[in-house]
This record gives C-alpha cells, sequence and structure tokens, in this order.
C-alpha cells in the first residue's frame, strides 16, 4: 500500500526536480512557524506565530494586550504589523483585545516616517486599518481622517508608488537589509486588500519585488550593488534579512541559519518572513527558477532611481544604473558611483556562492558630508550628521563599511571592474578602503603589483594603482590606500572558467593595467581575460574595445530572465519554460 | 507682600478655580485676552529615533505666567511650526508636522491633518489673516496653497529655481506678499503665492527671514554659514550685518515695538541689535546649548524672552537677555515658540 502512495510521489518529485519546480515551500513555512512561535522576543510577528499555531496562547493574548495599549510604540513599523497581524488571527483574539486593537489607531501617532519603506508601510497599514474599519468619523482616528478619507489617500499613495517603481525603478532598491520591509507589508496588503485591483497590484509588486532579488540571487546572497545596507549584512551577506528571504522562497541557503552563530541575522530571525509564511501568496514557478538556474553566465543590467532629492539637486530622481555579472560561484556587481542614496550605500562587490561567513570583498571611499544627508533629509545641515550617527552609528566613522561617495566612480564588463577614486583636497576621510575577508583561503601579494585571492574555487585579481597598507580586523583585513587620486582593477575567476588557481595568476600577470600619467588623467586601460579592452576616465567615458557604453540606454531590467523598458510599466519575465508578463498599466498578469 | 492681602488675592482665586464650570479644562480655555499662552513646537526630543517608538514631542503649551507644560497633541508629531488664525469667533491652530500640516478647529482638544502624501513634511505654515480656508505651507517640495480649507492643495512654483523652502511668511501690512527662505534665495510673491521672484541676496541657504516693523522696507535674512543679510529698501540692495559674522542663524526675532533684533543659530548663542539690524552683539551663550532655533519676546514685555534650544528645551529670561532660567522642555528640540491669546 505504502509502495503504492510512494511511486507517484516519486515521479512527482523528479518531474518537479526537472522542472525546476519548489516542492519545500509548505515545509519551511511551517518549520518558520514554528521557530518564531518559540520566540521570546516581543513582537507581532512572533505573537502572529503563537497564534497560527496556537502555542502558549496566555502569553500571546498578553503580548497583544501589552502592544496595543502601550503608547510608547507607534509609526509606521507598528501601524501595518499592528493591523497584519489583527487580520491574520481575528478569529482567535477575544472581543476585549478587538476593541483594544481599534483604539490602537485612534489614540496614537502612526507616524508616516521620512524613507521609502516607511511611507509603504505606513500606508499599508492605514489602507487596511481604514478598509477594516470603514465610515468612521474624524474623531474616531489618530489623524482626524474620516475612514474613507484614510483609505481614499493611503491608496493613492500606494498607487503612485507602484507606478513609480514600475517605471523608473525603486529608490530603495536591491537592499539586502530594508527587502523585508517592502515585501512583509505587500504580503499584508495581497492578502487582506478586498479591492480586487489593489490586491492584484500587490501580487504583481510581490512577483517583481522577488524576481529583482532573484535575478541577481545567488546562494542566498544579494549580489551586486544596493542602496541602502547595514555594515553588518554588508560585510557577512548571508546575515542579512535577504538570506532569509531567499531561505523561504527559494529554498537556498539550504540550512536554517536561526542557531547559527556565524549568520546569526542582527534582528534574530528576520521575522517579517512570518507574514510570508502565513499568507497565501505563492512564488510563481518562474521566479524560482530565475533565483537558482545558475547553468549559464549571464550579465544582467538594471535601472533605478535615486531616493527623492530636495536640495542640492536639479532632479528629483536621477537614474541610477546597475551592471551584475552572475556565475554559478560568484556573482559580481556594482552601482555606476556617487551618490545614488545617502548613508548606506554598497557601490560594488564580488560575493562568493559560499558557507562560510564573509563571503564578499569590496572597496569604498567612507564619505561624510552633511551636505549628502541635506541632499534628502529636511533638518539643519548642522544637525543631520550627527542625527544620523544616532540612527546608524557609524555615519561619521572613517571605518564604515557602507558609503555613498562622489569621488568613487566604477566601470563594469563582466568579471572585471574598475574602480577610480578622485577624493579632494580637506575631506575628512581621505582614504579608499577595501574588505578583505580572513576567510579567503589565499591573499597573495605578487611582484606584478597584484594582489591574489582565492576562496574555494572563486579566483580574485585586485590591482591597486597606488601603495596601501593592511590593518587587521576581526574578521578581515582592511586594505587602505591614501592617495587621493587612486583606483583599484578587479577581475574575478573560478576553476571552471579559468583552470587552477596558477593558471589564472599567471594569466593576470601579462595583463597590468595600464594607467601611465594617472594623477592627471585619472585613465586605466585593462585587457580583460575574456579579451575586451576596457578603458575608464574619471568624469569621462566608459570604454569597450572602443565603443563607448551609454547609460541611457540602459533599460529598467535587461538580461536573459528579466526585462523592461524605462517608463513602460510592463516587466516581462523569461527563462527556458516560460513567460510571465506583469502589465502594471492594466493591471494583468499573462503567462505563456 | 502681607499675609491678609494674600489670602484676599488668593482665596478668591481658589474659589473660582473649584466653582463648578471654571475648572482649567484644557490648555487655552481661558480666553482673557490678559492670559497670553506659550507655544512652543518641539521637534523631536534627544535619543528618539524615527519610527521606533512614539516619542513625547509634538505642541506644548502652557500659561504664560506659568512654568510647567502640558501637551496638546498626541505624542511623536515631528513638529517643525505653528501659525494661528483668529477672526471674529473663528480661531484655527496649525502645526508644521513632518506627516503633515494639523490644524485644529477647537484650541488644541483634537487635531486633523488637512495636507495628503503629495506635500511630504510641512516645514513652514502661514494662515491668511483674513480667508481662514486660505493657507500656505512651505515644504522641501516649495509652497503649497489651499483656498478650500485644505480639500485641495496646489503646488505654487511658478518663478522658483530650486524647490526647498525651509521658512514663509506674509507681509502684516499686505497679505498678498509673502517671503520664502528657499535653498538658492530669498523669493518674494506678490500676488498670494501665484507667482515668485528671487530677491538676489547674495547668499544661499536662507534658513529665516523677518520683516521690519518699523521700516516696511526692511528685510533681513539669516543664511547657512553667512550670518545675516539686509535690505532697507524692500529687497533691491542686500548688505552683510556687522558683528555676527558668518555664523549660521536659524531666527531673527523683533520685539514688538521694533526697538530691537535677535538672533540666535548654530554654536554662536543668543544676538542682539537695535532695531536697524546693521551691528549685532552676542547677548547671551550657555554652553549646553548647541543651537537655537527659536526665539520669542512677551508681546507685553519686551523684557520676558524665551529661546528654544536644540535638545535642551526653552530657556527664558525676564531682564531682557540679562540672566537666564530653564524654561522647561528639557531635552526637547523647540523649532518655534509663540505667544498666542
Amino acid at each position: 500500500m505504502r509502495r503504492v502512495f510512494a511511486l507517484p510521489l516519486l515521479a512527482l518529485m523528479a518531474v518537479a526536480a526537472f522542472a525546476g519546480t519548489d516542492t519545500g515551500f509548505e515545509s519551511r513555512c511551517a518549520r518558520l512557524l514554528e521557530v518564531a512561535s518559540e520566540e521570546t522576543e516581543t513582537s507581532f510577528f512572533s505573537l502572529a506565530a503563537k497564534l497560527r499555531v496556537r502555542k502558549d496562547l496566555p502569553r500571546a493574548y498578553a503580548i497583544l494586550d501589552s502592544m496595543s495599549r502601550d503608547i510608547s510604540m507607534g509609526g509606521m513599523f507598528y501601524a501595518y504589523t499592528l493591523i497584519g497581524t489583527y487580520l491574520h488571527t481575528r478569529p482567535m483574539i477575544p472581543d476585549s483585545l478587538h476593541r483594544k486593537v481599534r483604539e490602537a489607531f485612534r489614540v496614537r501617532t502612526m507616524y508616516r516616517g521620512d524613507t521609502e519603506n516607511h511611507w509603504v508601510m505606513y500606508y499599508t497599514g492605514i489602507y487596511l486599518a481604514a478598509q477594516t474599519w470603514p465610515g468612521e468619523d474624524g474623531s474616531r482616528w489618530f489623524n482626524g481622517r474620516s475612514s474613507e478619507e484614510n483609505f481614499k489617500e493611503a491608496g493613492a499613495w500606494l498607487n503612485a508608488w507602484i507606478k513609480t517603481t514600475t517605471t523608473i525603478g525603486q529608490g530603495e532598491f536591491d537592499s539586502p537589509t530594508y527587502m523585508t520591509v517592502f515585501l512583509a507589508p505587500l504580503l499584508v496588503l495581497y492578502e487582506f486588500a478586498a479591492d480586487p485591483v489593489m490586491k492584484r497590484r500587490a501580487q504583481m509588486m510581490l512577483d517583481l519585488l522577488l524576481a529583482d532579488f532573484a535575478a541577481e540571487h545567488l546562494n542566498g546572497n544579494y549580489g551586486g550593488g544596493h542602496s541602502r545596507d547595514y555594515p553588518d549584512d554588508i560585510t557577512n551577506p548571508l546575515a542579512a534579512p535577504a538570506a532569509r528571504v531567499a531561505w523561504l522562497y527559494f529554498g537556498q541557503p539550504k540550512d536554517e541559519q536561526w542557531d547559527e552563530v556565524r549568520f546569526r541575522p542582527r534582528h534574530r530571525g528576520s521575522w517579517e518572513t512570518v507574514f510570508g509564511a502565513l499568507g497565501s501568496y505563492r512564488l510563481p514557478e518562474i521566479i524560482y527558477r530565475i533565483a537558482t538556474d545558475r547553468s549559464t553566465p549571464y550579465v544582467h543590467t538594471e535601472t533605478k532611481r535615486v531616493r527623492n532629492i530636495i536640495r542640492f539637486g536639479d532632479v528629483k530622481n536621477p537614474p541610477a544604473y546597475k551592471y551584475t555579472y552572475m556565475t554559478e560561484e560568484y556573482v559580481l556587481g556594482s552601482l555606476h558611483g556617487g551618490i545614488l542614496q545617502p548613508i548606506q550605500q554598497h557601490t560594488w562587490d564580488v560575493t562568493f556562492a559560499e558557507t562560510a561567513p564573509n563571503n564578499t570583498l569590496f572597496t569604498l571611499h567612507p564619505y561624510v558630508s552633511a551636505r549628502e544627508l541635506a541632499m534628502f533629509f529636511p533638518e539643519e545641515l548642522k544637525f543631520l550628521a550627527g542625527e544620523v550617527d544616532r540612527y546608524h552609528l557609524v555615519y561619521t566613522s572613517p571605518d564604515k563599511w557602507n558609503s555613498s561617495s562622489p569621488y568613487e566612480q566604477t566601470f563594469q564588463n563582466r568579471n572585471a571592474i574598475i574602480l577610480l577614486y578622485n577624493i579632494q583636497k580637506g575631506e575628512r576621510q581621505p582614504h579608499v578602503d577595501g574588505f578583505f575577508p580572513k576567510t579567503l583561503d589565499e591573499r597573495l601579494e605578487d611582484q606584478s603589483g597584484w594582489i591574489f585571492c582565492r576562496r574555494g574555487k572563486v579566483y580574485i585579481a585586485f590591482f591597486p594603482l597606488k601603495p596601501y597598507e593592511w590593518i587587521e580586523e576581526k574578521v578581515n583585513w582592511r586594505w587602505r590606500s591614501h592617495d587621493l587620486k587612486n583606483g583599484v582593477v578587479v577581475e574575478i575567476g573560478s576553476e571552471r572558467s579559468d583552470g587552477s588557481f596558477a593558471e589564472f595568476r599567471e594569466r593576470a600577470r601579462s595583463r597590468r593595467p595600464a594607467f601611465s600619467d594617472f594623477d592627471r588623467s585619472q585613465t586605466v586601460e585593462f585587457r580583460t581575460s575574456t579579451g575586451d579592452l576596457m578603458k575608464f576616465s574619471f568624469d569621462g567615458a566608459r570604454m569597450v574595445n572602443g565603443q563607448a557604453v551609454d547609460f541611457k540606454s540602459y533599460k529598467l531590467f535587461n538580461g536573459p530572465f528579466m526585462h523592461a523598458e524605462v517608463g513602460s510599466g510592463v516587466i516581462t519575465m523569461t527563462d527556458k519554460s516560460g513567460v510571465r508578463i506583469l502589465d502594471f498599466n492594466v493591471p494583468s498578469i499573462t503567462e505563456k | 507682600m502681607p499675609a491678609q492681602l494674600r489670602t484676599v488675592l488668593v482665596l478668591p482665586a481658589l474659589m473660582w478655580i473649584l466653582l463648578p464650570g471654571n475648572l482649567p479644562s484644557a490648555p487655552g480655555a481661558d480666553r482673557n485676552p490678559e492670559a497670553m499662552r506659550i507655544f512652543a513646537a518641539v521637534f523631536s526630543v534627544q535619543g528618539s529615533v524615527s519610527g521606533s517608538s512614539a516619542g513625547r514631542f509634538g505642541v506644548f503649551v502652557r500659561q504664560a505666567a506659568d512654568t510647567a507644560w502640558s501637551m496638546v497633541t498626541r505624542s511623536n508629531v515631528f513638529t517643525f511650526g505653528l501659525g494661528r488664525f483668529e477672526r471674529g469667533s473663528t480661531r484655527r491652530l496649525y502645526i508644521a508636522a513632518g506627516n503633515g500640516l494639523h490644524r485644529s478647529t477647537d484650541d488644541g482638544h483634537s487635531w486633523r491633518i488637512v495636507t495628503s502624501w503629495e506635500t511630504m513634511e510641512v516645514l513652514s505654515v502661514v494662515p491668511d489673516p483674513v480667508d481662514s480656508a486660505t493657507v500656505y505651507a512651505a515644504t522641501p517640495w516649495g509652497v503649497f496653497k489651499t483656498i478650500d480649507d485644505g480639500l485641495v492643495w496646489v503646488h505654487k512654483e511658478k518663478g522658483f529655481k530650486r524647490w526647498f523652502v525651509r521658512m514663509l511668511i506674509m507681509d502684516p501690512g499686505d497679505r498678498r506678499v509673502l517671503y520664502a527662505a528657499a535653498e538658492d534665495d530669498l523669493y518674494r510673491s506678490t500676488d498670494a503665492g501665484e507667482s515668485w521672484e528671487p530677491l538676489k541676496v547674495g547668499a544661499s541657504q536662507i534658513l529665516t527671514v523677518l520683516l521690519g516693523r518699523r521700516n516696511p522696507e526692511f528685510i533681513a535674512v539669516g543664511v547657512e554659514d553667512g550670518g545675516i543679510r539686509l535690505s532697507e529698501d524692500g529687497g533691491r540692495h542686500w548688505k552683510t550685518a556687522e558683528g555676527i559674522g558668518n555664523s549660521t542663524v536659524y531666527v531673527i526675532a523683533g520685539s514688538p515695538d521694533g526697538a530691537r533684533l535677535y538672533a540666535g543659530g548654530w554654536q554662536s548663542g543668543l544676538w542682539e541689535s537695535d532695531g536697524t539690524g546693521r551691528s549685532w552683539r552676542r547677548l547671551w551663550a550657555d554652553p549646553n546649548v548647541e543651537a537655537i532655533f527659536a526665539v520669542c519676546v512677551d508681546p507685553r514685555d519686551p523684557n520676558h524672552l524665551l529661546v528654544g534650544t536644540d535638545g535642551q528645551g526653552v530657556y527664558e529670561s525676564t531682564d531682557r537677555g540679562r540672566s537666564w532660567n530653564r524654561g522647561g522642555l528639557m531635552g526637547g528640540k523647540v523649532k518655534q515658540i509663540e505667544f498666542y491669546p
């Protein structure tokens, strides 16, 4: 009898494996809820998990009672998690707690915040709360607006955000740290929006953000440049919340990491994923395949947008250009450079498909400027650096690992990248830093001028244009160079493409970058391992084999898996098994 | 004061308070014109982090003669500025805040946000003094105006070269004339905000603006790292005020009679000038006070000054700045202080 059932199951699994189908999502959801329900940290996520799996109910009710009454909490994080938890667990909640949850939206200011993710959370919370309690006048809401007014404004903002994101790109794009606070509210919106059009848009935005991640995903890592990231998530990519999203939706990394000290996420579990486990959104199989099919190396480019510039700019949202080269063993990716996001930008890195921690290498200029912050925040210039330091702790540190700098520009061509720095005299932090993890198997300073590194089957050739020093730190070696006019050429290889590490080194030795008269010209030429000639000048052209790279021709998405024109609102996902088209103008989803 | 006299004065006062209907139920319930109240806009408190908790900041009020402040908004309202409309029996209070423009029509008992998401933060508010339905708001995206009590806000950008406007004021002599302290210049509108012209102050990052009480042609602006720039001919010519150097000036205020001017800013203390504004001298500095955002002179007593500071709350002087006391709201970043009846 058992064999009768087992055979079809095995056949189904074999077909699923062949087709690139994820068969483990439901079991991961169950596991996530089980772990989250045992969490002692007080949060709406653990509370929702407890209620869903009916574990420790008295404690769960006590938490809800406390969190709905405690007016020391409030704001956008609170708004969407409260209503999301409430709507997910409403049938299990005693009447007295229903009233307390409702009152929370009257007696406390749900502050809207000042960043894109804040507004997504806030307006999702307000939209669903107004939908849940319709027909009430302004006296019943913290902001004095009626249910209908709140519903209308929240819907208008959400629609405007969706339109902006699908035409000129996301502002806080591709963030391993912040992506969960976009996904979680969208998951709640998808689950509970009564308006079928809003529900469809939420579903499509989930598809889009997850496909955006999938195209640059490698074994749990979010590769390439990121708009915003916490330093710990940059230097240890698998500790970022994005890794928990990848685990849930892509099944990678395979290992659970909640109790892995090496990867233990800063926020313990990135519990926002609980809303994914509670809800009915299911990842389209094509996105799963985009995230996991690394059989062929590929180039993927994107256009994103700079966050709203309110001062010191002529354009509200200039474009930000991304270039990513993906292989089975590593992902090399970059933003084009300059100030694209304040405070937490991560401009480029190479990240290895590794289970070891700190599986990444990158450089930056640790720029500090009140002017940079004033581009994006309305408060007084003199206070901004201090304010930001309070929130993000490291902004003014000369040793920080996240930074946008007007003195940094990049030029990437497949597996090679040139970084140029032109730091102005008098800058507060006049040096360039590089992160070299101690988990590298080898780090060799070659007489040719190259620094060769190896981690497993991934090879790195790193050519500094100027003198440097090494500073030993806890998990890494800090490469530091003090010349103001500076630069680095980096090329990545692997055993698959380059043979042995010795062969890789030997070939690189014969291809030293050309940079004579660099301090005057700030120009570098480099012949890559694939034979392309790259030429790059700071503030000048980026040339491949004599042809200038035209960023203006960049699509919103362009690669083997995703395509979208800037301004179109239509995103096409393609792989060998099918096509999925998201047309946000309608909105509609078409599968072929 | 003799004890008997104290009793004579205090007992009737106590009886008045204890009589039904006379309990001081809410801030501002007393409409005695002599009973001025002080309103303070507290942007945030030291240590608060946006979004993570509901900090105790917003708008606070106290009676002028009192020392205890009470909050008239809910917590967690990042408050940039205040505005007030009073005409006949219609009274309105406005709060320019991080989540929009708040309006109260019942003296602060309840509030309603009257802007929508398009305006983002509201940094400064100017209600029209005649038409209660008309209000102007300064925002990071420029000036917005409503003529229907906040139902519709129109972006008034004609003439601006940059969009960031930190402060907006209205000419008390002509409600069609407004001034906008903007990123690149001081702008003026003479048609109720429909169009704007730069006044070519000769500096950028205009942080504050004051019009003269005695001389209607007098305009003073505070500048980021540029001290104070003055015009005595309605904005045709500008010169630099002496004494204050290249300080960053967040606020310039005048005494009710226009005889004295005060200025405060970044790490330079409180400055004083005669009504011409041509020459300034430092009146007061405290090592604990990193910046002064607000200066307010009691309209009934020019010796009574209040300043709003960064993180140190309110300081108060009753002898025109010779000595100072803590005025409460410790930890608060106080952006504006106003005496309202």
